[in-house]
């Protein structure tokens, strides 16, 4: 499958320090033909949002291994549509419960991925949301 | 726009999908695209020098303080494309996080996509569109490869070029020629090893023969954002090279270089366009046949 010409935000809100799978994730997102912009590591929702309008993305994917992905979702998702950024897609991926994803649906992602998974499926996951699988 | 203000959101939204419908156009798209006007030019700066030198580090740390004295600044970041699958990661942003949080700055990343040039496609007309917007400066950041630094020349008003010290990049330089180029040169990283000496080689270098302007001597400056020193220095070489341009340089001649640039952009990709479109007959031509098949195929080629 190709994202190619697609814009993805790989971002990490809150506080973990560890971003060996956003950079994973954003190489595989690169080697499916995206353009793959990355924040950098414990960035707020609201600069996140920012940066998602700056860069006209179609997507941003939150890296969250520190436990509040629920809260860090639903603000990014209230961050997002304040800017008037609705079109934009939100995933998640990190250290996520099965029981969680009811909760993280609700909060406005429109993917959640776990360390389980194999990248092909998450990037064709992504390809479909967005459309273009 | 006033120095003063901030962008609002609709203002961002606006010019972040001009961006983007920018880089999306074709060559027939540009054609057919009304003319953009800026009513006042903007301070137009480039960074451009090799991979890994701190091109982004230092224009983070310079567009923060600029910034935080009031000026509009708009920072356009080009990365390379993955020659494989034509995705990129645009990774200058992780370095600017500090600029690119002041609400008076507007920072984008631009993927080279499959420009020969280190640049973007049809990133003059983003520059005129962002000069439009009203910035005082645009900063524009380079791939830092191949031919970026001639390109850049073209596009922008001072250009920066960094070195970095202990690479033999005084010699690289020599032998690439690219230091000709360059307004104001900065040896990058300038607490590491080595730094002084470098800064020596490039001053006798740039005294010893590349200096093509009798009225601009080209200041080689060491800085290192790690220590912050020489930001000041690179600061004042900045402001002063702005009234040498005012002062010295042609408006006209100016114009001109950037319209040229610009229609060599199209033609370039429509060349490609055109050589694509060629027939194996057309390719087993002698030259003079060839070479007049592929011009007639540049006219009736369309482009994508």
């Amino acid at each position: 499958m190709s994202l190619a010409g697609k814009r993805i935000l790989i971002a990490k809100p809150g506080l973990d320090g560890h971003d060996v799978g956003a950079k994973v994730i954003a190489l595989a997102l690169r080697d499916a033909g995206a353009e793959v912009i990355y924040t950098g590591l414990r960035k707020s929702p609201d600069y996140i949002a920012r940066v998602a309008i700056d860069e006209d993305v179609d997507a941003v994917g939150l890296s969250i291994l520190s436990g509040s992905h629920v809260d860090l979702v639903r603000e990014t998702a209230r961050c997002l549509r304040e800017a008037k950024a609705d079109n934009v897609k939100l995933f998640v991926g990190g250290t996520i419960p099965h029981e969680d994803n009811p909760a993280l649906v609700d909060a406005g992602a429109a993917g959640i991925f776990n360390a389980s998974q194999r990248i092909d499926d998450v990037i064709a996951e992504m390809a479909r949301v967005l459309d273009v699988g | 726009m006033s120095a003063e203000r901030a962008l609002s959101g609709d203002e961002r939204r606006a010019l972040a999908r001009e961006i983007s419908r920018l880089a999306n156009a074709s060559v027939t798209d540009m054609l057919a695209a009304p003319p953009v006007v800026a009513a006042r030019s903007a301070r137009r700066i480039g960074f451009t020098g090799p991979p890994g030198v701190g091109k982004s580090t230092l224009v983070g740390t310079l567009v923060e303080r600029r910034a935080a004295r009031g000026a509009g600044i708009a920072v356009l970041a080009i990365d390379p494309a993955s020659p494989y699958s034509k995705g990129a990661i645009l990774g200058d942003r992780i370095r600017m996080d500090r600029a690119a949080d002041d609400p008076r700055v507007f920072m984008r990343s631009v993927s080279s996509r499959d420009a020969q040039d280190g640049m973007c496609n049809n990133v003059a007309d983003m520059l005129t569109r962002l000069e439009a917007h009203g910035f005082d400066e645009i900063v524009l950041e380079t791939v830092g490869v191949g031919q970026a630094e001639h390109a850049v020349k073209a596009l922008v008003d001072t250009v920066v070029l960094l070195m970095q010290p202990e690479t033999g990049d005084a010699i690289q330089a020599l032998k690439a020629g690219i230091l000709e180029v360059a307004d104001i040169i900065v040896v990058a990283k300038s607490d590491l090893p080595g730094a002084a000496r470098m800064q020596q080689q490039l001053v006798s270098t740039v005294q010893f023969g590349v200096q093509r302007s009798a009225a601009w001597t080209t200041p080689v400056l060491g800085v290192s954002v790690e220590t912050s020193t020489g930001l000041e220095a690179l600061e004042e070489a900045l402001d002063a090279h702005a009234q040498w341009v005012l002062e010295h340089r042609d408006a006209g001649e100016v114009r001109h270089t950037r319209a040229r640039y610009r229609v060599q952009d199209l033609i370039v990709r429509q060349l490609e366009h055109a050589l694509a479109a060629l027939t194996p007959a057309e390719c087993d031509m002698p030259l003079a046949g060839l070479y007049s098949a592929t011009l007639d195929r540049l006219r009736s080629t369309k482009s994508g």
